[in-house]
């Protein structure tokens, strides 16, 4: 009998068989792990709450041939208050798909695993900040890789004049490099951009009302174009 | 593989909820050991079920008339209004013989993760009967999940501003379940909505 211990956040369920549930989780160590949770749809089942989306939880695994069985779950960390505010349960679902897209299974994700916990310990502590879903996706996508340059032409390194941002070049161009496809920046656009990554999600620069909006809708655009998936979360609620 | 018509029975059955492969060649061989008229019953159920049911212009319940059979009685209270996720939980809910009001099936919950957002549910249907029909109580009984409950906090979000009273089942102790067996975030519920004996 194999048991293995393992920490991780709960990314989503789904129903499985009768009373069972699939648990997808994102340990820091293993990646994605998708466990089975026998009865936990069952009102009285003993893993209760334990296992929905956003909760930190230690857990015993049984392994498997294809899914490990859930034995025991304790919980690490719930965040109550985040559960409990319509604004905060939104943006954690963005969070939470983002880690979702980018971790594999079967591979470690220790930073994808820490930035969803800051995350998810930002909404749970301080007041919504109107920034919070951006900063995160710039952070997200420094993780795997694919952040925008905002400091220096993505094309040439040049560091002037740069109020243009392209999606497929990566970032911001110079008057040189632009395409014609190019966005034109609103002024300051790039320099809030670049102070939403430089801080920690916990304590974001002053919001800005106008640029905000520019920069939640560019960052948006940016991520999905370059996971090649639409955010389903952010347009389940565009209304 | 069986012969077609058991094979073609079973992938059938294999396909309903809950129900695997070996659980559908088990029925299906049932079935074929029965009694012809007992088969013959089931099927009918299923295709009478499926030409007269539908779902009930006020309040999508199931029912096989215009309206459901709880908004044709005229003993219930319309001006309370109990919304759940699927049509299965009108029926849990009556059972408890605790309500008096009428019913609104959302068709689901709220699920930004999986793309479910408040446009792919009955809520305009339900802001739509708030007026004609003298709603002053909605009591939301999502489900205690994640998805149940940004979609409580969504309705009571667009339903106050109207001058609704908003209410939300308690969640708590399951009644005959230990207490030692209480995650934190059920047992925190229980002790915040904790009433006085
Ligand atoms: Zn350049
Ligand atoms: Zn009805």
């Amino acid at each position: 009998m194999a048991l293995r211990h393992d920490q991780g956040i709960v990314l989503r369920g789904y129903p499985f068989g009768e009373a069972d549930r699939v648990v997808v989780l994102l340990s820091p160590n293993h990646g994605k792990l998708r466990t089975v949770a026998k009865g936990v749809r069952k009102t009285k089942s003993r893993f209760g709450g334990r296992l929905e989306p956003f909760t930190h939880v230690d857990v015993v695994l049984y392994e498997g041939r294809n899914l490990d069985t859930v034995t025991q779950v304790s919980v690490i960390e719930a965040y109550p208050r985040l559960r409990g505010d319509l604004d905060k349960v939104l943006a954690a679902g963005t969070m939470v798909e983002v880690v979702d897209a980018v971790a594999q299974e079967n591979e470690g994700s220790h930073r994808a695993f820490l930035l969803l916990q800051r995350g998810l310990s930002a909404l749970e502590t301080g007041p919504l900040h109107d920034d919070i879903v951006p900063a995160y996706l710039l952070k997200a996508a420094e993780v795997v890789g694919i952040a925008p340059a905002l400091t220096a032409c993505a094309a040439c390194g040049s560091s002037d004049g740069l109020d243009r941002f392209s999606l497929s070049a990566g970032g911001v161009l110079c008057p040189q490099c632009r395409s014609g496809g190019a966005y034109a920046l609103r002024s300051g656009l790039v320099g809030y951009l670049a102070g939403l990554v430089a801080s920690d999600l916990s304590s974001l620069p002053p919001v800005d009302p106008v640029l905000s909006k520019d920069a939640a809708g560019l960052v948006r655009r940016f991520l999905e174009y370059h996971l090649d998936r639409l955010l389903a979360s952010l347009a389940a609620m565009d209304v | 593989m069986f012969e077609a018509p058991v094979q073609k029975l079973i992938d059938e059955l294999a396909r309903l909820p809950g129900i695997g492969q070996k659980s559908a060649q088990r029925i299906a061989f049932h079935l074929l050991h029965v009694e012809e008229t007992d088969a013959r019953r089931l099927a009918e159920a299923v295709v009478e079920m499926r030409e007269r049911v539908r779902l009930c212009a006020r309040c999508f319940n199931v029912t096989d008339s215009e309206e459901c059979s709880i908004c044709r009685d005229l003993r219930r209270d319309p001006s309370a209004i109990c919304v759940v996720e699927r049509a299965q939980d009108v029926v849990v809910v009556e059972r408890t013989h605790e309500f008096r009001g009428r019913y609104h099936v959302l068709g689901g919950a709220i699920s930004p993760i999986e793309g479910v957002g408040p446009e792919q549910l009955r809520l305009r249907e339900l802001i739509a009967r708030i007026e004609p029909e003298g709603v002053t109580e909605v009591i939301v009984a999502t489900n205690p999940t994640v998805e149940g409950d940004t979609t409580a906090l969504y309705l009571a979000r667009s339903l106050k501003p109207l001058g609704l009273t908003v209410t939300r089942l308690a969640s708590g102790l399951p009644v005959g379940g230990d207490l030692d067996y209480a995650d934190e975030l059920t047992l925190g519920r229980a002790l915040s909505g904790r009433r006085e004996m």
